[in-house]
């Protein structure tokens, strides 16, 4: 038997031949594969890590371009919100002007008339600003979620949620605080119209001043969180020292029982007469105003001081003032609503504002979600791409490894001792 | 005379030895096929008073030249080789069903979970709901599709089986009748070359399919055995072997096990799966059991966890007509524990589901070793883990999501096997299918209140259902009220429950009152969540109330909170940790890994395999060189003979001659 360290069997050498061609075979075919479709990691188990890494890079990418697709959306409608805000401030200059120009001595009763119309045009125009809807009929300014008109609802009030929603790291709120724009709150803005209800006598243009909110969380509220409707009855006395004269006035409140900084009645500081009066009124906690006109010893007036819950509400006010008729009531309706409707512009101003910096905001976060993405591409295609050179270079050792493997095969095969035999 | 004799012997034995030459050279190529050699010895010499003369040459035997070692040795390792194959080629197959990229089921689910961003952005469009609830349909059906190939592989992996099966039944019978013949021919003094070839070659086929240990008899016989111990042939008695489910747990445990049967007995014994060794039969019964297992537990899980979180979301929110969601896919109920036939106490448990993102990925055999002490295993490859009462048990359960109901007594030995979401990937279905449906709305609404002075604003607000179940505020609703400072702190007024903190798992409940509010934390409030952004001061509220009161009309329709909760489970850690966006990866990933490794077995065994096979053809395989270069010696020791006759011929001539007259 001869030893079988050196032998070799035909047919296992053909075998074996055969199974490395074969094999080189097939690892050119699947280095053709990765080149055709220019992938490293076709299948999961090339590179079990790399294709899990792929994987959650490509589902991160498609988190990001959905985040961006909302961003979009919300920036519309920001944007969309803040241009009604800006028409809404433009609504309420040309109210003003109108306002100042009620204010006009020369005026008649039919001039203030048509003022007073023209005002009412402007108030109905700032009401459907103030509605207005985005493409999905869903409004602009609705804070938390309201109704579809949010302005306003039977009882004068905001028909929604009040409150602004937050933005996260990747999204901007669609929807800005309407409550904050238009409405009034008694212990955050203080404001109070106040309306001359009887003047003795009426020549002596006896009136108020602009109620100012001295310290708004003062301000006494009733159970039901309204502010109380003041009436204050001045009546004019000899004053403390000779020649002057000091108010003397009581204030009541509607619901009775708001606190008072004292007693009634309250005696004011001295007033000499002659000059025009401005006579500070310091009863009612967190609120001011002076008495103004030119009073006489034993004139008497009376005002009432009525909260006032919105802008709109404010124009109303006015507009019934300046439209009443009499001349005094307007003089006094346009100095109350031009230092409200100032107040007003203060609030539209600031929610404006806020959403100027929400488009800042989003404009960041579609900068930083670009930056996101292109590195997650870059991730994902380190995983998962060939690099074409080492590519094309393993696919040439491969080719030349099997031509050598064919070559050999055929030139092994011619030789056999049967050959030589003759 | 003698010469002649001796040249006509020679004559002989070198025809013989040509002619075994030339059967080497004629069975070149044929599998199985031992070389011959001539083995020839000297006649003995006759005794003269001149010595020993020698009587010439003699054939004693023909031997196969083959080694039994490298025989068993080759055979063993192409049969290790053949399992390693058999696995890889339906693991390749199992890897396609979680293939990844833009079309895999991944990026569906995904697609799915990205789609209620639209509706979250444009409350009103029902053509975004529509798409939402067009996409849940789809991942269903993808799911039921994955399902079903799963189902196909094993319909597959079955029909091989049977097929190898019926090729090992036919080989053993085979190898009984060539044994048969061997031993009749031993009696003939020579050995049976060409039998013994192709018994050999039969047990290499065998093996393919089984790998067998061969034990060779007096009687010339070999008695092939199975998994160790099990006698497939015994002397010319062919016995046969069968597919089936296990003895224990029958088809409930998707399992198959290759049982024995004796000829003339009608009892079945179940062969373990580690004692079969190699052969395609092994590696397909191990994919089946433990790799095809697995696939479907990954699915089932993936499937399972999706349903019910969605469901349990949607069930929370408001559809837009005002009443609480649906159920958007089919419930998953889960597969009830299975008892072993060999239990003898009637004893049951009872599973549910108790959390769907701690489901576990694998079965689960529980077996009692007293009456309330046992171990649990995990299937396939777990180790057992002891516990020492019922509540430990119920522990180990509710650790993985499920709540467990033990019933009635148990005795030892008793065993179920617990697998309760067999199949829901493939029962999944989407139910809703109109866009009023998708419960996108909070069924609580929050507003700040009206004259706050601090910077509060609202994050998120949701219904969660945890840890209490959802109880809608009053009418008045429940107030958060705030007192600045630092900390800043709130009191509540309306609520049933006390305030949990959600960040923590389980939520912790809060300290106080006055609790301390920290911005941005999740406060849990009977069964609803809220996150506030921001610093209040004193005097600020929040209120928060049921959005179906009629005080706020149909504001709820214009609302997409409940959508925007189903967008974060997107990031609810629902597969071991993994979050559901990136659940599929891992189970794609775990797939490939078996794959890989499997093929580098395969590989390896492979070469393996080639290498013994190289090393066994080196003894027994011919040569053609080695061939031709013996046909040239037996040739030229043939034509020696032929002259040698000659020469006797000649001689015997010269001696006629000399003697004749």
């Amino acid at each position: 038997m001869s030893n079988a360290l050196n032998r070799l069997s035909t047919a296992n050498m053909y075998d074996s031949a055969l199974r490395n061609m074969t094999s080189r075979q097939t690892s050119l075919a699947n280095l053709q594969e990765n080149l055709t479709s220019g992938k490293r990691v076709v299948r999961a188990s090339d590179d079990p890590v790399a294709a899990a890494q792929a994987e959650r890079s490509m589902t991160r990418i498609t988190r990001i371009q959905t985040e961006q697709r909302a961003l979009d959306l919300q920036r519309n409608a920001v944007a969309q919100a803040e241009s009604t805000l800006g028409d809404a401030v433009g609504v309420m200059q040309q109210m003003r002007e109108l306002v100042v120009s009620a204010g006009n001595g020369a005026f008649n009763a039919s001039d203030r008339a048509s003022v007073a119309s023209q005002l009412q045009g402007l108030r109905t125009q700032l009401q459907d600003v103030a509605n207005r809807k985005d493409t999905n009929g869903v409004p602009l300014l609705s804070a938390l979620g309201s109704a579809a008109t949010p302005f306003l609802n039977a009882l004068g009030e905001f028909d929604g949620l009040a409150g602004q929603m937050a933005g996260s790291s990747v999204s901007i709120p669609n929807a800005l605080d309407g409550d904050a724009a238009f409405m009034f709150q008694p212990q955050r803005d203080g404001v109070f119209n106040a309306s001359v209800s009887a003047a003795v006598p009426a020549t002596h243009s006896l009136g108020s001043s602009a109620v100012t909110a001295t310290d708004p969380a003062q301000i006494a509220l009733t159970p039901g969180g309204n502010a109380y409707d003041y009436q204050i009855s001045v009546s004019y006395i000899a004053g403390g020292a000779p020649g002057t004269l000091a108010a003397q006035y009581s204030v009541t409140s509607t619901p009775p029982g708001a606190p008072l900084n004292g007693a009634n009645p309250f005696v004011s500081a001295d007033y000499v007469p002659g000059r025009p009066a401005s006579i500070a009124m310091t009863a009612i906690p967190g609120l001011g105003l002076n008495f103004t006109g030119s009073p006489q010893l034993g004139d008497t007036v009376t005002l009432a001081l009525k909260p006032s819950s919105s802008i709109f509400d404010t124009v109303d006010t006015a507009i019934r003032d300046i439209g009443s008729g009499s001349a005094s009531a307007a003089t006094q309706a346009v100095g109350q609503a031009l230092a409200n409707m100032d107040r007003g512009l203060e609030r539209l101003h600031s929610v404006r504002s806020y959403a100027g910096e929400l488009l800042n905001r989003a404009d960041r976060i579609g900068g930083s979600q670009d930056t996101r993405s292109v590195q997650l591409e870059a991730d994902r295609s380190r995983a998962e791409d060939l690099d074409m050179i080492q590519g094309i270079s393993d696919f040439q050792n491969q080719q030349v490894g099997y031509e050598a493997a064919l070559k050999s095969y055929a030139m092994v095969q011619k030789l056999s001792l049967f050959n030589f035999i003759s | 005379m003698s010469l002649l004799n001796v040249g006509s012997r020679a004559l002989l034995a070198n025809q013989v030895a040509l002619q075994t030459a030339g059967n080497n050279i004629a069975n070149v190529n044929t599998q199985g096929y031992s070389r011959q050699s001539v083995v020839l010895q000297t006649v003995p010499g006759q005794f003269t008073g001149g010595g020993y003369i020698g009587k010439g040459v003699d054939v004693a035997t023909i031997l196969r030249n083959q080694s039994e070692l490298l025989t068993r040795q080759a055979s063993a390792a192409a049969s290790v080789d053949a399992s390693d194959s058999a696995r890889v080629e339906r693991l390749r197959q199992l890897q396609d069903v979680f293939s990844g990229g833009a079309s895999g089921l991944g990026a569906a689910i995904n697609d799915m979970m990205n789609a209620f961003s639209d509706v979250v952005n444009s409350p009103t469009d029902l053509t975004a709901r529509n798409i939402v609830l067009t996409r849940i349909d789809e991942t269903a059906k993808r799911m039921v599709g994955a399902s079903d190939r799963l189902d196909e592989i094993a319909a597959t992996v079955t029909e091989q089986l049977k097929g190898d099966i019926k090729a090992i039944n036919l080989l053993a019978q085979n190898i009984a009748g060539v044994n048969d013949q061997i031993a009749r021919a031993k009696g003939n003094g020579q050995p049976a070359n060409d039998l013994l070839d192709q018994r050999d070659q039969l047990i290499r086929n065998l093996n393919q399919h089984i790998q067998t240990t061969q034990v060779a008899a007096d009687d010339g016989t070999v008695s092939v055995f199975v998994a160790g111990s099990q006698p497939l042939v015994l002397g010319n008695q062919a016995a046969s072997l069968s597919i089936d489910d296990p003895q224990d747990f029958g088809a409930a445990s998707g399992q198959k096990r290759l049982y024995f049967q004796q000829p003339g007995s009608s009892t079945k014994a179940e062969l373990g799966e580690s004692t079969l060794g190699g052969g395609s039969v092994a590696g397909l019964l191990r994919f089946q059991n433990s790799d095809l297992q697995e696939g479907y537990q990954l699915l089932n899980r993936m499937a399972t966890a999706i349903s019910l979180n969605l469901n349990q979301q949607n069930q929370l929110g408001l559809t837009l007509d005002g009443s609480m969601g649906q159920a958007l896919l089919s419930d998953v109920v889960p597969v009830q524990p299975q008892p072993a036939i060999t239990n003898t106490s009637a004893g049951s448990l009872a599973l549910s589901i108790s959390d769907p993102n701690k489901l576990p990925a694998s079965s689960y055999v529980v077996v009692f070793t007293g009456g309330t002490t046992g171990t649990i295993t995990a299937q396939p490859n777990g180790q057992a883990q002891a516990f020492a009462n019922m509540a430990d048990l119920q522990t180990f359960f509710s650790d993985r999501g499920l709540q467990l109901t033990p019933g009635g007594p148990f005795n030892a030995n008793d065993q179920f096997f617990v697998n309760p979401l067999k199949n829901a990937a493939g029962k999944m279905q989407a139910l809703q299918f109109s866009p009023g449906q998708l419960a996108a709305a909070n069924p609580v609404n929050a507003a700040m209140g009206a004259s706050n002075a601090g910077s509060l604003q609202l994050a998120s607000l949701k219904a969660s259902g945890e840890p209490a179940p959802l109880t809608l505020p009053p009418a008045a609703g429940v107030v958060l009220s705030f007192t600045g400072g630092t900390p800043a702190t709130f009191t509540l007024t309306g609520n049933t429950g006390a305030p949990f903190d959600a960040s923590t798992t389980p939520p912790t409940p809060l300290a106080g009152p006055p609790y301390t509010f920290t911005s941005g934390q999740a406060i849990s409030i009977d069964g609803w969540e809220i996150k506030l952004g921001g610093t209040p001061k004193t005097g600020d509220s929040v209120t928060v109330g049921n959005a179906t009161d009629p005080q706020y009309g149909d504001w709820y329709k214009r609302n997409t909170g409940n959508a925007d909760a189903m967008m974060a489970l997107r990031d609810t850690p629902m597969f071991d940790g993994a979050t559901l966006s990136d659940g599929f990866a891992g189970a794609m990933a775990q797939i490939g890994t078996r794959t890989q490794s499997a093929q580098f077995a395969a590989e390896l065994s492979s070469s393996f395999a080639a290498n013994l096979e190289r090393d066994r053809t080196a003894v027994s395989g011919v040569n053609l060189d080695e061939e031709a270069a013996r046909l040239i010696q037996y040739q030229q020791a043939y034509q020696a003979s032929a002259k040698m006759v000659q020469i006797a011929q000649s001689v015997f001539d010269t001696l006629i001659q000399t003697m004749g007259r």
